[in-house]
């Protein structure tokens, strides 16, 4: 590459709290009419006065261990000015001087190491609508509590960008500290972008504002780069603006906005006095937050193939299943479901205290095979989605695994009854008893298989077979397997069945 | 300290304000009368002191997250707006104003 890509990520966080971050109001807009969820804190109505929410605070301690950071126990609230009309108070609280969160760092599924350098609490804005010739305001958004993630500029492709953001959304939302539904902007990136020819210094940025996809800040730094590209080929300079990306047309457009308005006047907010945390306190959220992405990378390398587990590792409950079969010594609910409850949950806090567990084998070959399970069969179906809200329990899954290892099952039949364990008339039973009700479990008892073999050797039909057999030609036992399984009317173990024929054969 | 009539400009434009050549001129003395005032405090040797955020001493003045009905929800926010309006002729509840961008 001609130009080298240094890129910066500003990603906002809205928090799953019932109310505001400053006031006690409904902070659910969905469904609801414009201006349905506020009060006179959201509208700033002179006198009125913002109390804060604990549990915003709460979750911010449990989003800063999500991405590996310090919580700073001393913390509080600034103005930041600006005038726009979906901002009444003409400023927004935020936390300038003293953020909640420290540095910390984001890891991506290639092992790179993306730090933040810091992340603080603040309000959301009101949403603006605009027509031709007026704008709309809906308040039910203003003071909704957000984290704002800041990271250092460690980030030179669009691919790594993208990869971060999705990282992010993972942590966040295993964390349990947002919805993460992008769709409706819970999680909303800028993305700063300059580049420079090797080993000189960074050129001027610009900043693509509120992308709400993966795939958008991948696609945007792509164009970026091309675009900044022809500017330094013709020996310009990139003008540090603020853009726009559309979707549509995969473009990024300047938003000329005010030059002005880089002027924030920062000064600390009278009304809220500051936060000081306690160790306790930061502790007891922590423990809260279970295990993550990165944290499955480690304990499963070398189990699960790492293409497979990318792609389960966007669903956590599937994460929590696979950790359940896999942790023998699991003592929480085995109910079905109860990997989407959090009592049964792995936590993250555990694996720092104590040295980190090795799988045992069977562990590994029970992960291993569920994990394939759930890739290639659940993932495969249509409506899989649907099918992940009730997942089988560990006891259920693990007698599966064990069914299978001890050749009871072949693979046809394992990948059978495990979809019978989301089919609404089966999926209480047992793997033993759908195995039965589907007739696929394996004949293994050695004395029937051996009754079998006789039936199929004293079978005149195979007379020839036998003799050619007899006289070196190895491929016929296929043919003999195949006698076998018939009159077993497939239920023999096909293995265990040519066994006992060579046995049988050798005599 | 002087103010500049530029500077006068600068903070009217951040703040969304239109003033007369005369509102301006004495905003302009009244503000450098009250940084004049204000600077008297750098005069007094601060080495050491912490800033003083607030004087109440307070800490993690919080409440617990419940929703509480509001008296003074939307139709208080609507009598407070100049206009409102929906798209349509459906009244939709959203405050209208010039257009922004």
């Amino acid at each position: 590459m001609k130009y080298e890509i240094t890129i910066g990520i500003e990603c906002h966080v809205q928090l799953k709290t019932k109310t505001k971050l400053f006031s006690e109001v409904d902070n659910d807009a969905r469904g609801k009419e414009p201006n349905s969820c506020v009060s006179p804190v959201d509208y700033a109505l002179p006198g009125m006065l913002p109390r804060l929410n604990k549990e915003a605070v709460r979750l911010a301690v449990r989003a800063g261990y999500a991405m590996n950071s310090e919580i700073n126990l001393y913390s509080r609230f600034d103005r930041k000015h600006y005038y726009y009309p979906d901002l009444p108070k003409g400023y927004q609280i935020s936390q300038f001087y003293h953020p909640i969160i420290g540095a910390g760092f984001i890891e991506l599924p290639d092992g790179t190491k993306i730090r933040i350098e810091h992340a603080h609490m603040e309000e959301d804005a009101g949403k603006l609508t605009h027509f031709s010739n007026y704008s709309l305001v809906d308040l039910n958004r203003a003071g909704t509590p957000l984290i704002e993630i800041v990271s250092e500029p460690d980030i030179h492709s669009a691919a790594h960008a993208r990869d971060y953001c999705k990282e992010l959304w993972r942590a966040m939302t295993y964390a349990g500290v947002t919805y993460g539904d992008l769709y409706n902007g819970n999680m909303r990136f800028d993305v700063n972008i300059s580049l420079a020819k090797p080993g000189e210094p960074l050129g001027r940025r610009a900043e693509i504002k509120n992308l709400n996809s993966f795939r958008s800040v991948e696609r945007a730094v792509e164009y970026e780069y091309e675009r900044q590209s022809k500017i330094l080929d013709k020996g310009e300079r990139v003008v540090q603006e603020t853009r726009g990306w559309n979707d549509a047309t995969g473009k990024t457009t300047s938003q000329r906005s005010k030059e002005e308005a880089q002027d924030y006047r920062y000064m600390p907010e009278p009304d809220i006095p500051p936060i000081r945390l306690t160790d306790e306190f930061v502790k007891e959220e922590q423990k809260k937050v279970p295990l993550l992405p990165s944290d499955y990378r480690k304990l499963f390398k070398d189990v699960v193939p790492s293409d497979t587990l990318e792609v389960l590792l966007d669903y956590q409950p599937l994460m929590d299943c696979l950790w359940q079969c896999a942790d023998s010594s699991f003592e929480g609910d085995t109910e079905r479901g109860s990997a989407s409850s959090s009592a049964a949950r792995p936590w993250r806090w555990a694996g720092r205290t104590r040295p980190e567990k090795e799988l045992s084998d069977i562990a590994k070959s029970q992960i291993k095979r569920v994990a394939n399970l759930f890739s290639s069969v659940l993932l495969a179906e249509e409506k899989s989605y649907e099918m992940l809200n009730d997942l089988p329990s560990a006891a259920q899954l693990n007698e599966l695994c064990t069914m299978a290892d001890k050749q009871e099952l072949s693979s046809t039949g394992t990948k059978e009854v495990f979809l019978k364990f989301f089919d609404p008339q089966m999926k209480e039973k047992s793997a033993k008893d759908i195995a039965k009700e589907l007739n696929v479990l394996q004949e293994n008892d050695t004395a029937a298989l051996e009754k079998i073999v006789d039936e199929v050797l004293n079978d005149p039909a195979c007379s020839k077979a036998i003799e050619d057999f007899k006289n070196g030609q190895e491929k016929v036992i296929g043919f003999l397997v195949g006698q076998v399984m018939k009159a077993s009317k497939g239920k023999a173990n096909p293995g265990a069945a040519q066994q006992i024929l060579r046995a049988k054969l050798k005599s | 300290m002087n103010i500049t009539r530029e500077e006068i400009d600068h903070l009217a434009e951040l703040s969304n304000f239109e003033l007369s050549d005369a509102e301006k001129s004495s905003l302009q003395s009244d503000l450098e009368n009250i940084i004049k005032y204000i600077s008297e405090l750098s005069e007094l040797n601060t080495d050491g002191v912490e800033p003083t955020y607030q004087v109440f001493e307070m800490e993690n003045i919080w409440r617990e997250d419940e929703i509480l009905p509001q008296e003074a929800g939307r139709a208080a926010l609507l009598k407070t707006a100049p206009s409102f309006h929906g798209k349509e002729g459906v009244e939709d509840y959203q405050l209208k104003v010039p257009k922004v961008l």
